[in-house]
Order: structure tokens, then sequence, then C-alpha cells
């Protein structure tokens, strides 16, 4: 191991997170290289960076995802280490060999567990031989129907799933042995589809489930320590929107037994670098494994709030050699945190991807308050990379404030041009169950018609007709056809 | 002189109602006085009705405004008078594409009868399929040829003929 500082790293990834990543190597002093795709050649993380590589594909999406092309842009650049992000190649095993076979630095995990967390069979059957509670299960043999056999073994409802998925894509609930057969059907063929890969499982689907993860570090050599948890369980289309550290209304001990789960995990994989452990907890306080994430999370800044690190740095620290001795023990957790995913999507039409181009860009500034992005304005908001446009991170001393906080930043909030999901972050904040923390994961679908947007009063709807009438250039044009009244209601511009 | 302005879809009536001392509107039968309008240091726009300060950001996308203001977002468009004295029927028998998308599948074929809610296209963008649906019954007059024809948001996917003069 190797025990001394990166000197430069290059980033494989883009938008918010390559900022993120960058703005953590400049404070360490740390060199870094950004790659992109023509069509992004005047995205913010190029400029930010000390050096920039084009990468070529297809689409860009294909550009992001040529392990060959990236290690090789790193050597050429000189690099000693690769910051994967997450998504694109973060938790792909090839190119984490690539990496250090090239003679680089991978930060994260080793080929190996990532191969081994990143199939959900394999991930599952290691933790339950670590003693994690894991939900009975069947696991396919590629014969139909020993697989329904045993799937009913189970009893209902059970969730379908892809042995190699990810983002919801071939996943279902069966709530009947009628609706069985057909439904491993199309999840299977989903699943070939999507991962290249048709085989699925099934396993007992926990009712009114909570999405609760545990941030875990490990140095490698079965040293492994878990920095709080965080809850998800806001989720649409099995994706999350909204996470906070802690979790809301946890029992201590409860909170005590998955954290302690999740480190053990981590301990007895050897791993190395900064990983996830997410588990679903039933409203009885049982809770199940479900699997691992081999990278840094979307939502690690609410974990960083709390404790007041940067899981960046710990992760370079990690990688160039230094262990664990950046986290301080006792960990320390202060307040509350909450991060709101800011989306190009139609909330009202299905959450259906918008495009656009961001016309005007208002970003609320205050000391709590993180706003993770790479927008600017003018920039075109397309479909050829995920809606994702920028995560609203807030710290309170309480849960209360920080709710109250984030309400207030999505209020300033203005990012006009394409339509985004902003009104209804703040109606699922607003809403009396997500203030009183009666979360689980079908909390959008369950309070759907009271998410609607309100009916505004007649006084608002026309303060916003009036405002907006005033802005047209035909209107103004009729009320300014006589002179006088020019002075008597103010300047005008535009 | 008249006007209509679409917000987020619905129309509202506004009329001058006088423009000294200040101005004043009527919206949809209410009347209003404005007493200050414009833009401040910082940016962002007010606009002062019946003594009562709003303050809001605005954005000009096409012919189209968009504002956010009391903590929404609105979508404003205004009719110009000379427009809609041509506007004929409604848009109600064409489905639009919600996404740049490519067909996957299309299930009726031009004079068909459809009924309100059938399928009539199936299309997909990045990997999300989307039913389009018949929004009202009637006979189909447009619908793509094949599988694999791409449209841009907003393009017209399927059409039904026009309803019959009441």
């Amino acid at each position: 191991m190797r025990s001394q500082p990166f000197r430069k790293i290059l980033i494989a990834n883009r938008g918010e997170i390559a900022c993120r990543i960058l703005r953590t190597l400049k404070t360490s002093g740390v060199a870094s290289v950004a790659i992109h795709h023509a069509v992004e050649d005047r995205s913010p993380h190029v400029g930010q960076a000390d050096e920039a590589v084009e990468i070529f594909g297809d689409t860009p999406v294909a550009a992001h995802l040529d392990v060959e092309q990236i290690v090789a842009a790193a050597q050429g650049a000189g690099a000693d280490a690769i910051h994967p992000g997450y998504g694109f190649l973060s938790e792909n095993a090839r190119f984490a060999a690539a990496v250090e076979a090239a003679g680089l630095v991978f930060v994260g995990p080793d080929a190996e567990t990532i191969a081994l967390m990143g199939d959900k069979i394999s991930a599952r059957n290691f933790a339950r031989a670590q003693g994690v509670p894991v939900a009975p299960s069947v696991t396919p043999t590629g014969d139909l129907s020993s697989f329904l056999a045993a799937a009913e073994t189970i009893g209902f409802p059970l969730l379908i799933k892809a042995a190699a998925g990810g983002g919801g894509k071939g996943m279902s609930v069966v709530r009947s042995a009628s609706e069985l057969r057909s439904a491993a059907r199309i999840a299977a063929s989903e699943a070939e589809r999507y991962f290249g890969d048709g085989r699925i499982y099934a396993e007992t689907y926990v009712e009114r489930p909570r999405h609760i993860e545990v941030q875990i570090a490990g140095d490698g050599d079965g040293q492994a320590l878990h920095l709080y948890e965080r809850e998800c369980s806001v989720q649409r289309r099995f994706q999350k929107i909204i996470e906070e550290a802690p979790a809301a209304a946890l029992a201590p001990a409860l909170r005590d037994d998955i954290c302690a789960a999740a480190a053990r995990l981590a301990s007895a994989a050897h791993y190395r670098n900064l990983g996830t452990v997410e588990f679903i907890v039933a409203a009885d306080g049982r809770f199940f494994f479900l699997e691992m994430n081999t990278r840094l999370q979307v939502e690690h800044p609410v974990t960083e709030m709390i404790t007041g690190l940067d899981l960046v740095r710990l992760q370079l620290e990690i990688a160039a050699g230094f262990g664990l001795a950046g986290v301080p023990r006792p960990l320390p957790r202060r307040g509350h945190a909450i991060e709101c995913r800011v989306c190009a999507e139609d909330p009202e039409r299905d959450f259906l991807p918008e495009t656009g181009t961001l016309a005007v860009l208002e970003i609320p500034s205050a000391p709590w308050l993180r706003f993770e992005n790479a927008l600017a304005p003018g920039q075109r908001i397309g479909t050829e990379f995920d809606p994702m446009l920028a995560k609203l991170v807030v710290h309170g001393d309480t849960r209360e404030q920080a709710v109250e906080r984030a309400l207030q930043a999505l209020d300033q909030l203005a990012l006009l041009g394409v339509r985004t999901n902003i009104d209804y972050l703040a109606r699922v904040l607003d809403h009396p169950g997500f203030r009183a923390g009666e979360l689980h994961t079908g909390f959008l679908q369950e309070h759907a018609a009271a998410l609607q947007p309100k009916a505004l009063d007649a006084a608002a709807t026309d303060a916003a007709v009036i405002a907006a009438a005033l802005g047209f250039r035909n209107f103004r044009n009729v009320v300014f056809d006589v002179p006088e009244p020019y002075a008597s209601i103010g300047a005008w511009r535009n | 002189m008249g006007f209509t302005l679409h917000l987020d879809g619905a129309a509202h009536e506004i009329e001058i109602l006088a423009r000294r001392p200040h101005l004043r509107l009527r919206v949809d039968g209410r009347d209003y006085e404005i007493t200050s309008a414009g833009e401040e240091d910082d940016g962002r726009q007010h606009v002062e009705i019946d003594a009562k300060p709003h303050r809001f950001v605005r954005a000009h996308v096409g012919n189209r405004q968009i504002l956010r203001m009391q903590g929404r977002t609105f979508e404003a468009e205004l009719l110009d008078p000379r427009d809609a004295a041509r506007a004929g029927g409604t848009d109600l028998g064409c489905l639009r594409a919600p996404i740049p998308c490519s067909v996957v599948e299309v299930h009726k074929r031009p004079g068909e009868a459809v009924t309100r809610g059938e399928t009539l296209v199936t299309i997909e963008s990045m990997k999300l399929q989307i039913a389009l649906l018949a929004p009202r019954d009637g006979t189909l007059a447009k619908a793509p040829r094949s599988a694999g024809e791409t449209f841009e948001k907003d393009a017209i996917v399927a059409e039904l003929e026009p309803l019959p003069k009441a």
C-alpha cells in the first residue's frame, strides 16, 4: 500500500458530482483532470478542472462508459488515480481492474468486492453468511417452473427483481399465485433487455417498508466503521428524491443494530474505501439486507452535514493508504440534514423527463445550505443524461428546522426554462405525514392526491396573471399607448 | 381592449380600466390597482397590487413566460386578440409527444374507430415506455406509419378526425 498523497486525479464523471469531487481536489491541493464528450465541452466541470480531455463515443453516455479510453486518458494526462463518482463506471469491476492493471489507483473498493456486491444473489449470500438478516427469497435455477414453485412456498406478497438490476428496472410486486408466472416472465425479459442478464429472484415483500442505508468506510484490512444511517424512503419509480440523516423517528436500539450489521458486513468483506449498505426496514422493526453500493452515493452530503466529514477527502485518504485515521472517534453527529433532488421532470405527468433551456437560475444562499449542481444559464437540458439537475441540501439543529429551511430554500430557488419538480418537493416536505416522519417507500403513491398542486385562491391567481401580463411586450404596448402613466407607475425595463 | 392570458393552461380575461393615476386592471371580473412594478437591484421583479407587494422571478422562453412567484412556478402565454379571432376549435384531437421519443408499437390505424382511454401508440424514451391514449371517442385521422419513427417533444404523433360542428 502506498501511503502517499496523490498528485493528480482524473474524474471519470460529469455534472454535479464531478464538480463536487473537484472542490475537494482543489482544497486538498491535488491537480484535476476532467473528461467530456463534445456535447458537454462547455459544462462547468470542464471549466473548473485543471485539465480536460475530450472523450469520444456514438453517444455521450457511451463515451463515459468506455473503459479503455478513460484509462488511456488518465495515463496520457499523468494522473496517478481515477475517481469514478457515482453511476457510469463507478460499480464496474472490469473498470476497477483495468485502472489497477494500468498502474493507477482506483478510488473505491477492489474489483473482486465490486463483483461480489454487484450481483444481488452473491451479495445476499455473503450477507447471510455474516449473520446480516436477509429477506426469505428464491434464487433462480434458470428453470421457470421450479422457480415458481419455490416462490410460492415463501408466500405473498413477493417482490421480483433482476439479479443484475438497479434503478427499479425489472422489478414488480406480485400479490397472488395467479399473477406470478406472467410477472416472472416479464421481469426476466426486462432483465435480459436492460442488463443482458435474464436471471431474476423473488423475495418477501415488506409492506410499507422504509429504505434505510448505512454509510460505511473500510481500510481494506478488515477494519470498518459505520458513519451513521440515512433515510431514503421517499421515492418515485423506485428512485430516491428526498434523503435525510439521521433517519426520522427510528428507535435508537434499532438504529444501533442496523449500523452495527452494516459495519460487520463491511469488515467481513475486508471492504476498502466508502460504501453503502442498504436495508429494508419493516414497521415491526425487522430489517433485511437489500444491497451494497460500492461507491460514493448521490446523497452523501447529508452524512457530511451531520458528521462534519468530507467524504470525498476520506475516499482519497483511504485510497492513498492512510486508512481511517481521518475519522474522529467517536464520530460526532450534529443536527439533521435533508437533501432534495431537483429533477427536470413533470410530477403531474407521472414524472416524465422534461427538456428545455435553462433561462434563469437563482440559487439561494445560506451557511446551512449546499446547492450541488453543474448548471449555467443558457444550458440546454436534454435527455442524453440523467434528469437530476441539482441537489439542494440543508442542515438544521432539529428535523423541524431542517424541513423549514428546505422549504424556504426551495421557495427561493428559481430554475426557469425547463419544468422541474421543485414545487412538488416543497409539497412533499410540507405534507403532515412527512413532517411527522411517517415514511415508507410507497409514501408518494399513498399521498398522491394530497401532493397534487393546491388550487390557488382568486387573488393569488390574479396576482400571477397581472405579473405575467406586465411582462408581455404586446400588453405593455397597449398599457403605455398614452405617455403619461409611464412616470406614475415607476421604472419599466425589458 | 381585452386580453386573454393563459396561466398554466387556464384562460384569464384582462381588461385595462384606467391608466391614471395608477394602472387599474380587471381580471376575470375583479378589479385591481397596480401602484408600482419593475425590476429590483437583485434582478428579481416586483409588482404592487392593491398596495400588496409581490416579488418574483421571470423568464421568457419563446413566446411563453415562466414565473416563480408565491412559492410556485407558473407558465403564462398571452393570446394576441388578433390571433384569437382566427383561432377555431380545440386541440383535443391531437396526441403530442410528451418528450423526444421513438415509436415502439402502433395499435390503431387511420380510419379506425377509437374509444376514449384506448392505447393508440406506445412510445419509448430513455428506456421508459409510455402509452398514448385516445383523449376522446372518435376516428383516427393520423398515426405513425411504423415502429421506430421518432418525434421531437410536442410534435403531433397521432390525431383524431375533428368533431362535427354542433
